[in-house]
């Protein structure tokens, strides 16, 4: 469980570090950046993980999104996973950018060849906390979860499915509905199988049906303009309805005029960050 | 010499220019100054000499020293090498011109011990004497110099110059306490100061300084008291004067007044007197008279009876019977023989009771002059009473005084107020059951048993104002302020209010009561500490003084209160009692929709609340049922009241509307809502207005979920608005502190 720190870059008073660390789950070397703001100097800060969207690495994140300001002004930990295992070389795996490299989607692999290394789900539950928990700052009662697109799905899952864990949850324009969408089908059938009892235990929107409604705030900001939402890849609104449904707390803004990329995420990271904030602070 | 003449002009008064004057002598032979140096030479020789007791001691040790002070001067300024000096001494020319220094540095010395004397700067005072003995030693040095040298030449031009010289040369440095005399420190172990103790004369000089410095400051205090007791004595003077002029001005009135009263007794007696007489000498006339008349008729009696004695015996018999009858009818006829008036006068006591009451009355008062009557004491008046003081001349003697008053009015001057009167026996008098905050005008007369005084003159007083009275119901307030109004409680205006606030806290440390005084209006903006209680009132002020306490109201400073602004509301909304609670009933047929106003709601069916205007965080919660439909927000007090709230850059509220079991939340201003879904209606709204980060934001309160922050220039003040679209009710909750989740935005 080395550590091995590939940088290491100040930034608002505290460090933007990138780590890299042989990963149990996954059986391969995974990157993992972690953003320590100054109160981490003198104590122990709540975490925050981010689960970054398809095609996505560790870095997206950390060098587009501008969230540091925020999280160095309320002294959160920022840990950003990659979004799948690298270099397994598993057949195919590079083959389409929406599925195996890249498109971990958050899930534990059950079907052949995936199920050895795709274990993304248990790998950011679990073995990423605590490796965070024992190498850095932390409190671990205090975390919360964050994502875009199949991030931000992968963000709704882990909170609907370990409820209490997370003191928070939001997403950027979430994959809400996978089950139903073209890119949640594709991944599901390649790392689940055909079972699609099986897929619901990772789609939201299913999920929020069995939550048991322990407290969970959620915030969702999603572009008007988003092209995955006109594509029918998002589905927000069959979340919002089974939310409604179930009285789960939700304040889903549709923005105007945004798309899907980083600069609708930078717009509104600021808010995302102050939310997580508010439960992780209190 | 730089260092010398640098020092030079920090000395005091002449020396200095003198010592310049010194070196111009030599040069232009100014006989003024020549002149000047024999009279300053003596005298300074006197003052050695006196110093020092003897000035044969001083010769050779001093000699000596001033040899060695000489060589060290002349290495301090590098003038020469001492075999050079030597030299030197030989050339006569240069000798008598150096000769002449030691006149000026020692009319330096006396400078130096003058400024000693005042200013005591020793430090200096030695620097500069060390300089001066340093030329003094060298002149005679270079003197003795010649004189070794040189025969009877010099001799002269010694003689001339050594006796000053020598005098002058020794200067004391110790004091001999017992004999009081400065001597020089070599002396202190011979002759009579053997036994002696002495002090350093520095020492001794800083006491004779101390010393006189003591007496003359005695003496200031002597002057001073003396100069007072001279005017106390005038003063005593001028009064003496004034009481005995009033005195001899009093004796002369009664005295004149005696006098008078004693004339006019005389010119009675008199009158009367002469009156008795007159009557008593008429009476005696008449008796006179009548006697005349008896006598006449006895003669005529008596001639008839002898012309009777010689008739006929017939005649005689007949006439006699006649006549015996005439004459025993006259004698039975009483002659009086009684004087009718005594010769003297019956014994009349003469009267001087008068007189004497005015003579008693001399030795006691006059009757007392007017009164003064003092203008009124501040804070001396209640509301229904004034204390009304005044003063006396010292010398009059009163008994009582009649204090009168009546109310000022300015409306009928004909009318003539009801004047009351008091007696007194005090020079004041607490007058009581008046009107509050009323004038009356005052006036005092003295009197004793001589008479009244003449009136003082009138003074107005003012009874205090009666207490304000607190609009519990207006109160508003934040975490830091609280804007409180009250009626005068007055018909006439007052001078100013004071509001007093006691914060309520544990009894222990209770009491505190913090003023703000001189306030104009009825009602006042005052800073409050946070989430604290305060019990406030307020009292009016006039110049009688301040009004008793206005009944107390309770303001806390937690969260902001505001009570609900009946003039904007639409005529379809209720305002419960308590003035939280908004209702619209179902519609009422028979009110139509009412015409357009400035500050009346006349479309959208709502509410302003009157929020403290104070920027700043202030906090409220509105409690809704879920199914109605509902806008919550701020506006601006001159939000056009006859469109929707938020439908203008004036308001920015939170729209519900509830409709196919669909809720939908707009965040309305300007007619422009973001697209917002929230899953869980909220039962109660939490609002954030942040005058400082221009900010509102909504909450669901339950689940502490934010909602929706707008960002919005707020330069004025805006106010809570509450509308309803559909009957139902809202509940409005202040005094609420900010929960913590609202701090994020």
């Amino acid at each position: 469980m080395a550590l091995k720190q590939i940088s290491s870059n100040k930034c608002f008073g505290g460090l933007q570090k990138v780590f890299e660390h042989e990963s149990v789950e996954l059986k391969c070397k995974m990157k993992f950046a972690v953003y320590l703001p100054p109160k981490a100097e003198t104590g122990k800060c709540p975490a925050l993980y981010w689960l970054s969207g398809l095609t996505c690495t560790e870095q997206n994140f950390i060098s587009k999104s501008g969230y540091h300001q925020a999280a160095s002004e309320h002294g959160l930990v920022v840990i950003v996973p990659d979004t799948s295992p690298r270099e397994c070389h598993i057949k195919g795996e590079d083959d389409s950018w929406d599925f195996g490299t890249g498109a971990g989607f958050y899930v534990n692999a059950t079907e052949d060849p995936w199920k050895t290394n795709y274990r993304m789900y248990s790998y950011v539950t679990e073995e990423l906390p605590q490796l965070i928990n024992a190498n850095f700052p932390v409190d671990p009662q205090r975390m919360s979860i964050f994502g875009h697109s199949m991030g931000g799905h992968g963000a709704l899952i882990c909170a609907l499915k370990n409820p209490g864990k997370y003191k928070s949850v939001s997403a950027f324009a979430p994959i809400c509905n996978p089950v139903l969408c073209p890119w949640g089908k594709k991944a599901f059938t390649g790392y689940l199988g055909t079972d699609e009892s099986k897929w619901k235990t990772y789609d939201a929107t299913h999920l929020v049906t069995s939550y048991p409604g322990s407290q969970l705030d959620i915030l969702i900001d999603q572009g008007k303009d988003d092209q995955f939402l006109s594509d029918g890849q998002l589905l927000p609104d069959n979340f919002i309805a089974a939310c409604t449904e179930k009285k789960i707390p939700v304040v889903f803004r549709l923005q105007e005029g945004y798309d899907h990329s980083y600069y609708f995420i930078a717009t509104f990271i600021a808010d995302h960050i102050r939310h997580h904030a508010k439960y992780l602070n209190a | 010499m730089e260092e010398v003449v640098e020092e030079e002009p920090r000395l005091d008064r002449s020396p200095a220019p003198e010592d310049f004057h010194f070196y111009h002598m030599d040069l232009y032979d100014c006989e003024d100054t020549l002149q000047s140096f024999p009279e300053g030479n003596t005298r300074l020789r006197r003052e050695t000499v006196q110093a020092e007791g003897g000035p044969g001691q001083a010769g050779e040790g001093q000699a000596q020293r001033d040899l060695q002070e000489v060589n060290e001067f002349i290495h301090l300024y590098g003038l020469e090498d001492d075999h050079e000096l030597g030299d030197e001494f030989l050339d006569e020319d240069r000798m008598g011109r150096s000769a002449y220094p030691p006149y000026g540095l020692k009319r330096r010395e006396p400078a130096r011990e003058q400024r000693d004397w005042r200013l005591g700067e020793e430090d200096e005072a030695e620097d500069q004497g060390y300089a001066g003995w340093g030329m003094a030693g060298q002149s005679q040095a270079l003197q003795e110099a010649y004189r070794y040298t040189h025969g009877r030449a010099s001799e002269e031009y010694e003689c001339y110059v050594i006796p000053e010289e020598e005098d002058e040369e020794e200067a004391a440095d110790v004091f001999c306490v017992t004999c009081r005399t400065p001597i020089r420190g070599v002396e202190k172990d011979i002759d009579e100061h053997k036994e002696h103790e002495v002090t350093p004369l520095n020492k001794a000089l800083e006491s004779a300084k101390d010393e006189i410095h003591k007496n003359m400051y005695k003496l200031e205090q002597q002057i001073i008291e003396m100069e007072n007791f001279a005017s106390h004595l005038e003063e005593v003077f001028i009064t003496v004067e004034e009481n005995f002029g009033r005195q001899e001005q009093n004796f002369e009135s009664h005295y004149n007044e005696i006098l008078e009263t004693l004339a006019q007794k005389y010119e009675e007696k008199i009158q009367a007197l002469g009156e008795k007489k007159k009557e008593k000498l008429e009476a005696l006339y008449g008796q006179l008279v009548s006697c005349g008349e008896n006598l006449n008729t006895c003669k005529e009696l008596m001639e008839t009876i002898e012309e009777i004695c010689h008739e006929e015996k017939v005649d005689f018999l007949k006439d006699a019977v006649a006549m015996t009858d005439r004459l025993g009818k006259f004698l039975k006829t009483k002659t009086d023989v009684e004087i009718s008036a005594q010769p003297h006068f019956e014994d009349q006591t003469l009267d001087f009771s008068d007189v004497e009451q005015l003579m008693g009355s001399m030795n006691t008062i006059p009757a007392p002059s007017a009164p003064v009557i003092n203008p009124q004491a501040p804070n001396s008046a209640t509301g229904s009473s004034v204390r009304v003081c005044w003063s006396l001349y010292s010398d009059d003697t009163v008994e009582s005084y009649w204090l009168s008053y009546r109310p000022v009015q300015d409306s009928p001057p004909g009318k003539d107020q009801e004047e009351f009167t008091v007696t007194v026996k005090e020079t004041y008098c607490s007058v009581t059951n008046l009107e509050p905050n009323t004038q009356y005008e005052f006036w005092v007369i003295a009197k004793n048993r001589a008479g009244p005084s003449p009136s003082s003159e009138h003074a107005v007083y003012m009874t205090a104002p009666s207490p304000p009275v607190i609009k519990t119901e207006a109160i508003r307030s934040c975490e830091e302020a609280v804007l409180i109004c009250w009626e005068s409680g007055n018909l006439n205006p007052v001078d100013s209010y004071t509001v007093e606030l006691t914060q309520v806290e544990m009894p222990a440390t209770s009491g505190v009561t913090e003023s703000v005084v001189g306030i104009p209006t009825c009602e006042s903006l005052i800073q409050l500490q946070p989430g604290q209680s305060y019990t406030i009132c307020v009292r009016a002020l006039n110049v009688g003084g301040p009004s008793a306490r206005s009944e107390p109201a309770t303001v806390c400073t937690t969260g902001s209160y505001f009570p609900l602004n009946k003039a904007t509301c639409h005529p379809w909304l209720n305002i419960s009692e308590d003035g939280f609670m908004v209702i619209r009933s179902e519609r009422k047929s028979l009110t139509r929709e009412p015409l357009p106003s400035q500050t009346q709601f006349t479309r959208c069916v709502a509410v302003m609340g009157n929020l403290i205007p104070v920027r700043g965080r202030h906090y409220w919660e509105v409690e809704v049922d879920e199914c109605l439909d509902y806008t919550v927000g701020v506006a601006f007090e001159d939000v056009p009241k006859q469109e929707d709230l938020g439908a203008n850059g004036l308001s920015w509220c939170m729209k519900h509307t509830f409709a196919a079991s669909r809720h939908k939340y707009e965040f309305l201003h300007n007619r422009t809502t973001p697209d917002i879904r929230i899953t869980v209606p909220p039962k109660k709204i939490g609002i954030l207005l942040d005058y400082e980060n221009s900010k509102l934001s909504f909450f669901n309160v339950d689940i502490a979920q934010h909602l929706y922050t707008f960002s919005c220039q707020l330069h004025r003040f805006v106010h809570p608005c509450f509308s309803l679209e559909k009957p139902g009710y809202l509940k409005i909750c202040n005094g609420i502190s900010m929960p913590m989740h609202a701090t994020f935005y």
